[in-house]
């Protein structure tokens, strides 16, 4: 059974013409962890602000647990919220922090001591109650936040780019203890991000968004080897998209042409840089050798068809190739869209 | 104040440096000196040191005087009483007129940000004959209010009541800007947690608001406080002839009775009352300093 529904969601800001959320929708199952995944300015935080109740839709349906919730405000909704900047109140300490919305709550104080303590051992900050919030680091700023949220036992977890303000290594590292705790908790949660890593390696589905639209709603691995659009195609990883045309079966770009069993007209041929062979060619090339990058395990090489289109290629002998060769491609998987959608894939 | 603030900002490790920074800082302070401190030190001396025949003599006859006579008293209590009520007044205005302009997105806040800062740049002098044509005997309140055939109210002109709502009018601006650079401190997503915790509206006023910006609020009522405790023009022309604030009593004692020393006696009375306002203000700032 779906924990949230999200139907026909629309959002215009009232300053004009924006909109930042276009006949959106979306069930979320019980403990399934969502990625919204989308560039900026593609409606991800206004979506979950309206899950969470800090925007109203402009039209749709959010219903929780079978509830109709759109008009419900923020106070009253079992979500839970973690933002960007940490926004924890500078006033308290960490235990106040996490006590306060028990106490909104009427809660016994041996009670939320308990249930205190019981959380922030889970985020890893077991006896750090009576720190300053000044006094702890971005990361365990962050783990608070996320702890503030988790002591309410909310329905439904969101979280607005929590790592945002943290660096690599220690977002990498949070990225995982949050999926654990997750797990851990089998807690519903919509989590928005830019960065395709953290949603493919998070998320049990990822929604790509564009434009306050949906462009694709999988699972990480289809998403990465399914791509729906060539939106998706060229957001997630690394991926060749060639603009050409198909005329009885071929496909043709600029001296560089390829079967493709399809009909004729415009289409876009996409292929990873790790599904596309390269062999030296000095006579009928069909591309020439840019520049090439030795990364120790593997190598890339950036080539130029005749018209000056780029495409990259993942070769395991680097070593193999200099700028200005001539090489022929051969691509082992290729995608074909057309009109915004996928016409061949093989 | 100053000197606090070379204390704090000279690194320990620049010792070299230091006579520079003090330097620096010693113009201000001379001139602190020289125009405010000497000033009050002299007052104070002139009041306690009577000249005799046979020379200066130690003497708190004119303290004496001032904290025996019920004249003097009820004068310094109706100051009191309009600073209090003037100072609760403006809380009360202000900090609703504030949070409205933070937290408002629409476009009506612009134009009340410029109507509560508008008063600023209006003379009090100016404000007040306004106010006497507006609120005083057969102004326009009490023409309205006999065109329509309500019965005569009697007009807060001359009475306590005239001064508080002067120094409210005028206290307004600085103490809506001084709220709202605090409110500046509280950030949206720190009030938004607050909802998703499950605050209601007053529980965030209360709770995370109000905590956030307490200094502001002690900051905001000093600088109202220390303006209207001594203030002169508004109570002068609409308060009472008697009781008066210490502002025109001290002007009348000087100019009309002549008694420069009870002049003096009363202004250094107010100073003592205005020093511990002062030292609450400095007191919040140093707090605000090392947070
Ligand atoms: N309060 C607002 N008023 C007007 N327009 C807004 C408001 N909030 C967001 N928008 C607009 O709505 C669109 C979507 O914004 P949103 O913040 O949801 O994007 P996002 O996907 O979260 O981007 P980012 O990755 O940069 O955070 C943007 O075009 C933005 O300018
Ligand atoms: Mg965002």
């Amino acid at each position: 059974m779906s924990v949230l529904k999200i139907k026909d969601v629309s959002k215009i800001f009232a300053n004009g013409t924006v909109r930042a959320v276009d006949n959106f929708s979306l069930d979320v199952a019980d403990g399934e962890l969502v990625c919204l995944l989308g560039p900026s300015g593609s409606g991800k935080s206004t979506l979950l602000r309206m899950v969470g109740g800090f925007e109203r839709p402009t039209s749709g349906l959010m219903i929780i647990n079978g509830e109709d919730i759109t008009h419900v405000p923020p106070e009253k909704r079992p979500t839970g919220m973690v933002f960007q900047s940490h926004a924890l109140w500078t006033h308290m300490n960490v235990f106040k922090n996490l006590a306060f919305g028990l106490k909104l709550r009427k809660v016994a104080p041996d009670e939320i001591k308990r249930r205190v303590e019981g959380v922030l051992d889970l985020v890893g900050l077991g006896g750090y109650g009576t720190r300053h919030v000044a006094q702890l680091s971005g990361g365990q700023q962050q783990r608070v936040a996320l702890a503030r949220s988790l002591v309410l036992e909310p329905k439904i977890l969101l979280l607005d780019e929590p790592f945002a303000s943290l660096d690599q290594h220690l977002r990498e590292r949070l990225r995982e203890e949050v999926r654990d705790i997750q797990q851990r908790l089998k807690i519903t949660t919509l989590f928005v991000t830019h960065g395709q890593d953290e949603a493919l390696s998070m998320a049990d589905r990822i929604v790509v968004m564009r434009d306050g639209k949906t462009e694709q709603i999988d699972r990480p691995d289809i998403v990465y080897r399914e791509p729906q659009t060539p939106f998706v195609a060229g957001f997630i990883g690394t991926m060749n998209l060639i603009e050409g045309t198909v005329s009885n079966g071929i496909f043709s770009k600029a001296g560089y042409s390829t079967p493709l069993p399809v009909s004729d007209g415009p289409a876009i041929l996409a292929v990873r840089p790790e599904a596309l062979d390269l062999t030296v060619a000095n006579d009928n090339a069909q591309g020439k050798v840019h520049r090439v990058t030795d990364y120790g395990t593997h190598g890339l090489v950036d080539l130029e068809l005749l018209d000056s289109t780029r495409v990259k290629a993942m070769v395991s002998h680097p070593d193999l190739f200099r700028a200005g060769q001539g090489v022929r491609l051969a691509p082992k998987a290729i995608a074909a869209y057309r009109d915004n959608a996928v016409i061949h894939r093989a | 104040m100053t000197t606090i603030d070379s204390g704090h900002i000279a690194p320990v490790q620049a010792e070299r440096r230091r006579p520079y920074g003090l330097l620096l800082v010693a113009a201000p302070v001379l001139l602190v000196v020289w125009l405010i401190i000497w000033p009050i030190i002299s007052a104070v001396i002139t009041t306690l040191w009577v000249q005799t025949p046979e020379g200066s003599e130690f003497s708190t006859g004119t303290y004496q005087f001032f904290f025996s006579d019920g004249y003097s008293l009820s004068n310094l209590s109706v100051t009191l009483w309009t600073t209090g009520v003037c100072a609760i007044l403006l809380l009360l205005i202000c900090l609703p007129i504030a949070l409205y302009l933070r937290f408002s997105d629409s476009k009506v806040a612009g134009y009340v940000q410029g109507l509560a800062i508008f008063p600023m740049f209006v003379p009090s002098i100016i404000l007040s004959f306004a106010f006497i044509r507006v609120l005083g005997p057969n102004g326009t309140v009490d023409l309205l209010a006999n065109a329509m055939g309500l019965p005569k109210i009697r007009s807060p002109y001359l009475t306590a009541w005239g001064p508080v709502i002067g120094l409210v009018w005028d206290n307004i601006p600085l103490t809506v800007l001084i709220l709202l650079s605090g409110l500046g401190n509280v950030s949206n997503q720190a009030i938004e947690a607050a909802r998703d915790v499950g605050a209601r509206k007053l529980q965030v006023l209360w709770y995370i608001i109000l905590p956030r910006i307490g200094n502001s609020v002690l900051v905001a009522i000093s600088f109202a406080v220390l303006g209207i405790f001594s203030s002169f023009t508004l109570p002068y022309v609409l308060g009472p002839a008697a009781p008066e604030m210490m502002g025109p009593f001290m002007q009348r004692t000087f100019r009309e009775l002549f008694d420069p020393r009870n002049a003096i006696t009363q202004a250094v009375i107010t100073f003592g009352f205005c020093i511990v306002f002062g030292l609450f203000y400095v007191r919040s700032v140093a707090k605000n300093r090392t947070p």
